[in-house]
């Protein structure tokens, strides 16, 4: 069945979702490099797994705006540098960077009513951030060793995220 | 000759300027408080950048946010505000009606060094622009004949300005 054209609005809406998943994708890229001390091994596979995970996302949202007819277009600008840092302060700048990506589904929910498969698709994505920030504030919260947080299985129903 | 590492050092960088100044203006309707999406539309960069820039305005104790995630600023990230714009109008200022650079230039010049010249550096180029209108009609003349002055620089390259390299051919043949 074929979809209702969408708001020219809408795509920019989604062009972004998919900027800040991309975006997040360098971030963690470049920020697995800078962390030292204690559990700094952990907090490596922790960020490589978060990679992978980020551009998945990023990519299902490409999919999605090229399922609407549109070429995806992703502009983010971007510079990454700075020192050192410990896991601690890494996995407090990853929580801050996924809680605003739960935040930016959030809002963007109520716009793709009436769009089923929009809907869906934000939904579960929804889902799945709000695991992520849900473990990351755990660890965050307890102080746990990073390797407490582990890769799923391939095959799973759900990626994962920090 | 190590001023450039003074610009690097600059405890206000740019990015942090331009995240305050967002702030404010975001902030506005709002009793002072923005939404980070409303922050990163107005910069035109993702919320990830601006949540991660916030960190470091907040280590400063320029802004702070609320449970819900809103950002306001401080009073010191207030004050920065407003000397930041108000070296920006004086820069502006002194652009366009003392120089007679078009606005659009000016406005983008004035934003690239808003927060980089010192305040005391401001505070002169203010008073010097005070001193343009202060009613005296022998500076507004003066002011205004520099609006229509076009050197014709001597062949040799030298001037009493230029001392041995014309500058102003130099800027003609900036790349």
């Amino acid at each position: 069945m074929a979809r209702h054209p969408v708001p020219a609005d809408l795509i920019d809406d989604l062009n972004r979702l998919m900027a800040e998943e991309a975006e997040a994708c360098l971030r963690y890229f470049q920020m697995r490099f800078r962390v030292r001390g204690p559990g700094a091994a952990a907090a490596g596979r922790f960020f490589e797994e978060a990679i992978k995970e980020t551009l998945e996302h990023a990519d299902a949202l490409a999919r999605q705006i090229h399922a609407l007819g549109h070429i995806p277009a992703l502009r983010i600008n971007l510079t990454l540098d700075g020192a050192s840092m410990r896991s601690g302060e890494a996995l407090a700048e990853a929580l801050d960077v996924e809680q605003q990506a739960l935040d930016a589904y959030q809002e963007f929910l109520p716009r793709v009513a009436g769009d089923p498969t929009l809907e869906k698709f934000i939904r579960e994505q929804i889902a799945t951030e709000t695991e992520h920030v849900e473990e990351i504030k755990h660890v965050v919260r307890t102080a746990h060793s990073l390797k407490l947080v582990t890769p799923r299985t391939a095959g799973s129903p759900k990626t994962r995220r920090p | 000759m190590d001023t450039w590492k003074e610009f690097e050092a600059n405890e206000l960088t740019h990015s942090a300027a331009h995240h305050l100044l967002a702030i404010h203006d975001v902030g506005l309707e709002y009793g002072g408080w923005a939404r980070v999406s409303d922050i990163a539309r107005a910069l035109n960069i993702t919320r990830g950048s601006v949540s991660i820039n916030l960190r470091a305005l907040k280590k400063r104790g320029w802004v702070e946010t609320d449970a819900h995630r809103l950002v306001k600023l401080t009073a010191s990230g207030l004050q920065i505000v407003r000397t930041v714009m108000a070296k920006r109008v004086v820069l502006e200022t002194f652009f366009t009606d003392v120089l007679g650079v078009p606005r659009s230039q000016a406005a983008i010049d004035s934003c690239k060094i808003e927060h980089l010249i010192s305040h005391s550096t401001g505070e002169r180029l203010a008073l010097f622009l005070r001193f343009l209108a202060s009613g005296d009609a022998a500076n507004a003349a003066r002011a205004s004949r520099f609006r229509r002055f076009h050197a014709k620089c001597p062949k040799s390259g030298t001037c009493e300005v230029c001392k041995g390299q014309c500058l102003v051919d130099e800027m003609k043949r900036a790349i």
